[in-house]
């Protein structure tokens, strides 16, 4: 009989030997080195049996009867020392032994972050039973446990330890949960799955130190210092292959032990197969393609001819109740579509991506019955263009005629519910129909329906218009843009209604077209959920316009144009001289604004952190020219110097400039202050302007000098300057709560009625007033921070370097 | 593996079950699995419940699960053939599909001083799931550990079931895998945990578990269908994602799940009809005497099947 060594008893060397025996039985005397004291076992399942739903015992794929009935020899819970090719003998803790061929099947290991603490007593990595073990001896109830990793593992692990009773935060670096085998949308939805499992998930969250008392993990301290206590810490960060004896060895090793596609190492008579291996620059961690290699390896050490060739995998995750499917590529391309389809009351979210005619990725949540399907079409690449207007319905809609939405809806039975917030159902609505409820609102009103959350308003329009046919005109209120069917002012009001906090969160719940929006519905949510969630939602500069992006308005010639602010459109000889040196430095052009500041203009884009640090050295910070922001408080020189001055208008506009500096708005916003009727600082055309007269203080809003030309009205008189800045904060608050996005001041008070509405909220309600004022300053907390001076530093500074400096070398 | 047959008690912890259905204004009995105790068997055939009348009346009108200990002779109608069959002690599941009573199912235990397992509710209040009510047999210290525990979503099976809306099967509760109630568990030897969701009108979250244990099982043979469209598409049916049978050890496949097609087996019953299957005889897999079949929805369609065999 032919010796067989195989290190490793895990799942592809099971699966080897099962084929083996299959194909070549009594010819192989088989010895097999486990470091674990047991055999085979389904790893996967690991999860299950943390969780209490799956008994250890059931996972077993290959018992001891198993082994002895194949006449293996094994040394279980026994190390592999060495392995000497040249005497082709394999030396174990406990002795050596022969082989004519040998199988290294090592797996993996967990990579540890090398954080200091790392070596506390309750660190532990999530990999075998033992791991497995000492995370459900330290479930108690009450009992703290913190998962690094949003990946299958950890989120497994997080679930698992929560049906154990224990309370779990997760720390995942980035964005979004499961970012390999997850887009944002589908990430979110798994996120909203674990909350409401009680599992706490901080996502954008750098781990920078476990803290220990007395040798034992105390807790987990991130970058931005919070504290998260904890008994016990596992990290699930990834795998790296245990390639080490292969390297010892002396075989060609890259990252992991390099196989060809009969699975033989640099030296033929040892092969490899499963994590611990590299084919083509490849590393392998999910099961599908070590079942493949299992089976070509017990060909080739049969003498069959049989080549591995990495596939298409899909992704599940183990935690009940979570139904996700992803396989493919889906990353956004130029040459790449996506069909999307989202379903926000089910909770269900598919995304497409095509390539040519061809499926080359798809992620499912919620519902994921045609996964295989889709699978299916992407490994065998198929040309989908006869059946892409219904693709992602499924199968069960193939070859039939395309979905027209209106017939599924003329379909529903009486009984089928429309309005899930309000339990309304189709019948009721066609019969308030019949009884004359012909329009939207008059639906609303009789029945409910749509009255909640209004995500079922097209639905119910599709009702009135399968009910009245053309005697129903759907109203026209114009959606954000091609992404989805809400207008501005329904998002606005949903991500309040819903507590709608993060991007995903408002494409998924309002049914957003798109995977991830465009071009201008993202700068809009973005402005909406940072005006409403200052604390909970963190500002996406991907989202934002490019001068918004890179603090500096680009010019014409790709160069950008540098304004310091100017508190009141006051200075002094110091800060001149730096803006002097400034300009000088890197050569700008110097423009003196209507504004009241001084524009440096022709600056290259890697020059500008270098300028701004060099302003920020003078004690200037951004003048926010570019932004959708406060822009400039333009003030006359009011009673210090004026004959005419009646109050400090100068005075005024530094109190107004330096409380609202920072803030972002629906639109850009300017203020100004004069000082007298006469009106220099030109204050009855901004967004808001305050014109001092003897008795105190007129405070006009809603003007505008630009393509449109227009006076501001008044909104208010009042005596003291305190109240000149209150009423303005909350003017500017309410401003920021319910403008559309890109509506000026006076298009938004347009929309409103006129200013009653406004003079209500901001004037006449001193407690509403007051709510406004602590929700900016709330808010201001957050925002007021110059971002010259988070940006000028030598890691933004190489950062905004060109990746290099071709000129001299085409000179050369 | 599993104990294997001959290893078997022929005790369980549930000895009557039985399936209730609307006809008119009234519940009838459809089937049901009655043992050895043939009176207690032609009295229930002879009668029927109105709404809110006797233990199926109730679950009906009230909506809810339902536990009966030391059956009051106001309310349960067959007070005496029951203690004549030595049963004391009975728990009512309705199953509604969306606000339609589809059936009810009754289980009825007895001999409590000598039989282990438990039957309980749990019921949503303030964010938690508490104990709604429950029978517990000779387990008492369980049954207090019970009424002073309470479940947050996600922890233990009930706020498992909770959060995941869909049955869980815990193994190994009292022994080296912790469920929540462990200790106590492991001291009344309960082992084996099946928690599913009950659905209600109203949304009302009410969660029922069945704890089993080894000398006087409430099953040998659990098993969680899933039947949902969301997982199979438009062809119907079940996949069989979980069960544990001490005859055949585990019954999930990874690789390869059973299937079940509507109207086909006991499980196709229960699909077809959206009622309870109460099944005796020689058919039922693995050799058992007693197979039931719960259906639980989610709005109006069967979500799962969950099974259990003696």
């Amino acid at each position: 009989m032919k010796k067989l060594v195989v290190i490793g008893a895990g799942m592809a060397s099971g699966r080897m030997l099962e084929h083996l025996f299959e194909v070549a039985p009594g010819e192989w005397d088989v010895t097999l080195f486990n470091a674990e004291p047991r055999g085979n076992y389904n790893r996967i399942m690991l999860s299950p049996v943390l969780s209490g739903e799956k008994s250890f015992e059931e996972i077993v794929t290959h018992d001891a009867g198993w082994y002895e009935a194949h006449g293996v020899t094994c040394r279980f819970g026994e190390r592999v020392v060495s392995i000497d090719t040249a005497r082709k003998e394999v030396t174990g803790e406990k002795g050596a032994v022969a082989y004519d061929k040998l199988v290294i099947a090592t797996g993996s290991e967990p990579f540890m972050i090398p954080l200091p603490g790392r070596d506390l007593e309750g660190v532990i990595a999530y990999r075998d039973l033992e791991d497995t073990n000492r995370m459900i001896e330290a479930a108690a109830p009450g009992a703290r446990a913190v998962v690094i990793g949003g990946g299958l593992l950890g989120l497994e692990a997080a679930a698992g330890m929560r049906l154990r009773g224990m309370e779990v935060t997760v720390v995942h670096l980035m964005g979004h949960l499961m970012e390999r085998q997850l887009d944002p949308a589908a990430g979110y939805l798994l996120r909203r799955a674990l909350v409401d499992r009680g599992i706490e998930v901080l996502c954008s969250a750098n781990s920078k130190e476990i803290l220990g008392e007395n040798g034992k993990v105390r807790a987990l301290r991130l970058d931005d210092g919070t504290e998260l206590p904890c008994d016990l810490l596992v990290m699930a960060v990834g795998i790296r292959p245990a390639s080490a004896l292969g390297r010892a060895a002396g075989l060609a090793v890259g990252r992991g032990i390099q196989v060809d596609a009969q699975m033989r190492s640099s030296n033929p008579d040892v092969l490899a197969l499963g994590e611990c291996i590299e084919f083509e620059g490849q590393l392998f961690g999910l099961v599908a393609p070590l079942y493949d290699q299992a089976k070509v390896a017990a060909a080739t050490l049969s003498g069959e001819s049989a080549s591995f060739t990495p596939r298409e995998v899909s992704t599940k995750l183990k935690v009940t109740g979570c139904d996700l499917f992803s396989a493919g590529d889906f990353a956004e391309g130029p040459e790449r579509e996506d069909i999307v389809f989202r379903d926000p009351a089910r909770g269900v979210y598919k995304r497409l991506v095509l390539e040519g005619n061809r499926l080359i990725g798809a992620v499912l949540y919620g519902d994921v019955a045609d996964g295989n399907w889709f699978f299916g079409l992407i490994k065998d690449a198929t040309d989908v263009s006869e059946m892409r207007e219904t693709l992602i319905f499924g199968p069960a809609f193939q070859g039939g005629a395309p979905a027209d939405p209106m017939a599924a809806v003329a379909a529903l039975p009486a009984d089928a519910e429309i309005c899930g917030c309000n339990g309304v159902c189709k019948g009721a609505i066609v019969t308030a129909i019949q009884n004359g409820a012909t329009t939207l609102d008059a639906i609303k009103a009789t029945t409910k329906a749509s009255a909640s959350c209004g995500n079922c308003a097209g639905l119910v329009e599709q009702v009135l218009a399968v009910t009245l046919g053309d005697a129903f005109v759907a109203p026209t209120a114009r959606p954000m843009c091609g992404c989805t069917e809400h207008p501005h002012e329904d998002v606005r009001r949903l991500i309040k209604a819903k507590a709608l906090k993060s991007m995903p969160a408002v494409m998924q719940e309002l049914g957003w077209k798109t995977p991830n929006g465009c071009h201008s519905c993202r700068p809009a949510l973005n402005y909406y959920l940072l005006a409403d969630w200052p604390l909970e939602y963190k500002d996406d500069p991907q989202s934002r316009f490019v001068n918004e992006r890179n603090h500096a308005n680009i010019q014409k010639d790709g160069t950008y144009s540098v304004m310091p602010r100017m508190w009141g459109g006051m200075t002094t000889p110091d800060e001149l001289l730096a803006i002097a040196a400034a300009a000088k430095k890197y050569n700008a052009t110097v423009k003196v604004t209507g504004g009241q500041r001084i524009d440096l203009l022709g600056i290259k884009k890697e020059d500008l952190p270098h300028i701004w640090a060099d302003l920020n050295a003078a004690g200037m910070v951004s003048g926010h020219a570019y932004s959708k922001g406060l822009r400039t408080v333009k003030t006359c020189v009011g009673t210090d110097w004026c004959r005419f001055g009646t109050q400090d208008s100068t005075g005024l506009g530094i109190k107004l400039e330096k409380r609202l500096w920072g803030s972002w708005t629906p639109h850009k916003f300017k203020l100004a202050v004069t000082g007298c009727p006469r009106n220099c600082a030109e204050a009855t055309c901004k967004d808001l302007g305050v014109i001092c007269v003897e008795s105190g203080y007129e405070i006009g809003v809603g003007g505008a000098a630009g393509m449109e030309l227009k006076e501001t009205e008044p909104l208010a008189k009042v005596a003291s300057e305190e109240e000149v800045i209150d009423i303005t904060v909350a003017f500017v608050q309410l401003y920021r709560e319910s403008a559309n996005y890109l509506d000026r001041p006076y298009k938004w008070i347009a929309k409103t009625g006129g200013l009653g509405w406004i003079r209500a909220q901001v004037v006449d309600d001193l407690e509403n007033r007051a709510c406004l004022i602590a929700r900016f300053d709330l808010s201001q907390s957050i925002y007021q921070k110059d971002p010259w001076a988070e940006r000028a530093t030598p890691d933004y500074q190489r950062a905004w370097s060109p990746l290099a400096d071709l000129t001299k070398e085409a000179a050369e | 593996m599993m104990d294997t047959a001959n290893a078997l008690s022929p005790r369980s912890f549930i000895t009557v079950s039985e399936v209730w259905v609307p006809e008119g204004d009234r519940l009838v009995l459809a089937e049901g699995s009655y043992g050895a105790l043939g009176a207690f068997e032609q009295t229930s055939m002879q009668t029927s419940f109105g709404y809110g009348e006797g233990l199926p009346g109730k679950a009906w009108a009230e909506a809810r699960p339902v536990v009966f200990k030391g059956f009051d002779p106001v309310s349960f109608k067959r007070k005496e053939a029951a203690q004549e069959a030595g049963l004391t002690a009975a728990v009512a599941l309705p199953v509604f599909a969306g606000d339609r009573l589809n059936a009810v199912l009754v289980v009825l235990c007895g001999e409590d001083e000598t039989t282990t397992g438990a039957i309980e509710v749990w019921a949503e209040r303030d964010g938690l799931l508490m104990l709604d009510d429950g029978y517990y047999g000779a387990a008492k210290h369980f049954e207090w550990v019970s009424q002073h525990t309470h479940f947050p979503k996600g922890q233990g099976l009930p706020g498992g079931v909770w959060a995941a809306q869909t049955p869980m099967l815990f193994r190994d509760l009292g022994s080296g895998y912790r469920f929540i109630r462990s200790e106590s568990a492991g001291a009344a030897g309960l082992t084996t945990g099946l928690g599913l969701p009950v659905p209600v009108p109203g949304g009302q979250t009410y969660v029922a578990t069945l704890l089993s244990a080894r000398g006087t099982p409430i099953a040998r043979r659990f098993e969680i269908w899933d039947a949902r469209e969301a997982r199979l598409g438009k062809d119907g049916g079940a996949v069989l994602i979980d069960g544990i049978c001490e005859r055949e050890g585990p019954l999930w496949s990874e690789d390869n799940p059973r299937r079940a097609q509507i109207w086909q087996g006991p499980i196709g019953q229960v699909l077809g009809s959206g009622v309870p299957v109460v099944s005796s005889g020689e058919t039922i897999a693995a050799g058992y005497s007693t197979m039931v079949a719960l259906p639980i929805h989610r709005g109006e369609e069967i979500a799962h099947v969950v099974a259990w065999y003696v």
